[in-house]
């Protein structure tokens, strides 16, 4: 009995010990520093890794993927996709974790590895809170496929945020359109990548110090913000290729609530007003003050949402396009400027239809904040929308009084006494009717003419008549459209008639600018990077 | 431990090993020692069915497997009487495979076929014996029913896992017991050795976690683990 008792003891002493002998490999250290800019897990997570050949492939799976590879050109990288996650500041300063991409040329060619230019994007203006831009495997992840295949597969490092407030960012709201907030988070982001692109599994592409930034939409005021703080913070920018955005905020601004009403002013107008209402805490005490009843409640924290915006606009939290009241407000004692807010019904004004969807009942903005704001234009005018134009059509004169006026003052890209020191392609549609093409870039190009003249800047209409260096851009977007509006007429595309079919060439015309503008900034970049270099 | 086996069974072996022990050795026979120690090799097949791995950027299809594995076997068994005995058995915890299962490639990652992950696996078993014939035989055939606790450790995610799953990763599988059945053959060289030819199967779930920075995937595999054993054996 004793010897039993000894063997078995023997062996379950050997089974605890091989229990307690193991170890285990571990995930990525988690910095435990929340300053901005910190990458949360170093390395970052690789979504996904695709070879050229394979990404060429994927791409050509699909209707949509060989139209983009077409402007592309077929992959000559493969692309490693990382997820990154770092901290970064909120309107009011407050530290929130945010996330993005990290795109990493990967392969033999000698352009896929080695020292590599950065190319810091910032996306279009999303609803959904749950973009993840860095996840290529989400097959409505269009624009991070565009960059991806665009830029990372071309031999350039892509850097892109989600945005604080989407995706795993607790902030509560999206900074939109907040010059100071999504730069910081542009420069946070690339600080972060920088850390990460070392420890990645691509450890042989490495940043080579040349830093292109650019971004769409939204992105494009967000791009020139960003160079705007680089150049300020005495940062090495290389170039620069602002897309499509909103950059005279203040002459857009004043032009939306004057009637024209831009496609999307919807979704854009709950974005903004939330957004500056957290960066300056004085767009309104209760959002009726803005909003009409039927739709004040919960607007403040209504997008971006997890819904779809055709699901919000369905049940009722938002209108699709009635931003105002289709019965003209009176203006107390001023019979001018309330018919400045009439209805447009210029026959003559090919915009027309378009800017009258932006009226109805019910609608968005009540008329006594749309009253307020267009007093405060009417006497402390933006330059661009002054009568007569001002030369180099200048801000407001003064800081304009009342609140929201103000936010697009403070954000608008004229502000700051400014002008890009690199290289720099503005790049747009002339009939953009989300963005207004002369409302911004044109407006910025008269801004800064001294810098067009000297061709540091230089402009870009896709849908001007082909010439210059772009010439095959704008005559391929233009054919583009052409091949559009037939399809939307044949039976494949639902047989509309000819003024449907146009409305829908309409309504997609700023999302196609999107390829054509961004493959001219890649020949822009490729081109001021075979310059010579300070 | 999520699967249990009814909670009867391991009670029932208890009571019978615990009254054989403290029963008089007068009971026994005296010819017959008391005590076996065996000593071989183990064959191991795992049988591995798997709902495919879950969780964030994982295309379909992807599954695991595990490689089939040899290890040193050892056992203790303890006459009871001349039907009963009880043993208990177990293996050096071989260095267990885990293989990807799926598509040739996630992304330009080789998948189908790689070893993903290692794990030591510790799977000791408690099986009362019957024994058909007299203890007087040479061959003795017999059946056995028990219990199998298995845990992991020393695991490790290949430095192609890692390539897979994105980066450093964190593996975990959790412990699990499970019923266990073999039939066996003694056979009697002389009075204190022995040759034995067994052959198990037993059940094992496991959750595994596969943690790369904060993205958990995991997967449930239920493992029918089948093993040869061919050992020779000394009484005491």
């Amino acid at each position: 009995m004793k010897r039993f008792r000894s063997a078995l003891g023997a062996m379950a002493s050997a089974i605890v010990l091989a229990a307690c002998g193991g170890s285990n490999t571990d995930t990525a250290p988690t910095n435990d520093s929340t300053v901005h800019g910190t990458l949360v897990e170093n390395p970052p997570l690789r979504i996904a890794s695709v070879d050229a050949a394979a990404f060429q492939a994927q791409l050509a799976s699909t209707a949509s993927g060989q139209q983009l590879l077409q402007l592309t050109g077929n992959p000559s990288c493969g692309v490693d996709f990382y997820y990154l996650k770092f901290y970064t500041l909120g309107a009011a300063n407050e530290t929130t974790e945010s996330s993005g991409a990290l795109m990493v040329p990967t392969g033999a060619a000698g352009s896929c590895s080695g020292p590599r230019p950065i190319v810091l994007y910032a996306h279009g203006t999303q609803t959904l809170q749950t973009i993840n831009i860095a996840d290529i495997t989400n097959s409505a992840n269009t624009e991070g496929a565009l960059i991806a295949a665009m830029f990372a597969a071309q031999g350039f490092i892509v850097v892109a945020p989600n945005y604080a407030g989407y995706d795993i960012s607790t902030l509560g709201y999206h900074p939109f359109l907040d010059a100071a907030q999504q730069s910081g988070e542009m420069m946070d982001i690339l600080t972060a990548a920088r850390a990460g692109l070392p420890k990645t599994f691509a450890a042989s592409t490495t940043d080579s110090g040349q830093l292109l930034i650019t971004g769409y939409s939204e992105g494009g005021h967000v791009a020139m913000a960003t160079l705007r703080a680089m150049q300020a913070a005495g940062a090495k920018v290389t170039a620069a290729a602002p897309m499509s955005g909103p950059y005279a905020l203040e002459a857009f601004g004043d032009a939306i609530f004057f009637g024209n009403v831009n496609l999307g002013s919807t979704a854009f107008a709950p974005l903004l007003t939330t957004s500056y209402q957290h960066a300056y805490n004085n767009i309104y005490s209760a959002t009726t003050d803005v909003y009409s009843s039927t739709y004040a409640a919960g607007i403040d924290k209504l997008l971006p949402s997890a819904t779809p915006i055709d699901a919000l606009f369905q049940s009722g939290k938002l209108p699709q396009t009635a931003l105002f009241d289709s019965t003209t407000p009176v203006v107390p004692g001023s019979a001018a400027l309330t018919a400045l807010l009439a209805v447009p019904s210029d026959p003559n004004n090919p915009q027309t239809p378009l800017f009258d969807l932006g009226f109805g009942n019910p609608y968005l903005v009540n008329n006594d904040y749309r009253v307020s704001y267009a007093v405060d234009a009417a006497s402390n005018p933006d330059g661009a929308l002054a009568n007569p134009p001002l030369a180099g059509a200048p801000l407001a004169a003064k800081a304009p009084t009342q609140t929201l006026r103000n936010a697009f003052y403070l954000n608008d890209m004229r502000n700051g006494n400014w002008a890009p020191m690199a290289p720099t392609l503005l790049c747009g549609g002339d009939q953009d009717p989300t963005v207004f093409f002369s409302l911004n870039t044109e407006v910025m190009a008269s801004f800064w003419s001294a810098e067009v003249s000297a061709g540091l800047i230089m402009v870009l209409d896709v849908g001007a008549t082909p010439a210059g260096p772009f010439a095959a851009v704008q005559a391929g977007f233009q054919t583009s459209q052409a091949q559009l509006l037939a399809f939307y007429e044949s039976a494949a595309g639902g047989s509309l008639p000819p003024a449907q079919a146009a409305q829908q060439l309409v309504e997609g015309y700023h999302t196609n600018v999107a390829p054509f503008c961004s493959l001219a900034a890649r020949a822009f970049f490729t081109t001021v990077l075979q310059g010579p270099q300070p | 431990m999520k699967k249990m086996i009814p909670s009867t069974l391991p009670a029932a072996l208890v009571a019978l090993a615990a009254g054989s022990f403290c029963a008089p050795t007068a009971a026994r026979a005296d010819d017959v020692p008391a005590n076996s120690i065996r000593v071989g090799m183990y064959a191991i097949f795992y049988h591995v069915t798997s709902s495919g791995i879950q969780g964030q950027y994982i295309p379909p299809g992807v599954s695991l497997d595990l490689k089939d594995a040899q290890t040193p076997y050892f056992g203790y068994i303890r006459r009871l009487n001349s039907k009963f005995d009880v043993e208990l058995a177990f293996g050096v915890p071989p260095n267990t495979k885990t293989i990807g299962r799926g598509p040739a490639t996630v992304g330009s990652v080789p998948f189908n076929g790689q070893t993903i992950a290692t794990a030591k696996w510790l799977a000791p078993s408690v099986l009362l014996e019957y024994k058909f014939l007299s203890e007087s035989s040479k061959f003795q055939p017999y059946i056995g029913v028990g219990v199998n606790y298995t845990s992991f450790y020393d695991r490790k995610v290949t430095a192609i896992g890692q390539q897979g799953a994105g980066g450093p990763s964190r593996l975990s599988l959790t412990s699990s017991v499970g019923p266990v059945g073999t039939v066996g053959l003694k056979y009697q060289l002389a009075t204190h050795w022995h040759l034995n030819v067994s052959y198990s199967i037993s059940r094992v779930d496991s959750d595994i976690k596969l943690q790369t920075a904060d993205v958990v995937r995991t997967a449930k595999v239920h493992f029918g683990p089948q093993a040869l054993v061919v050992a020779a054996g000394y009484a005491f």
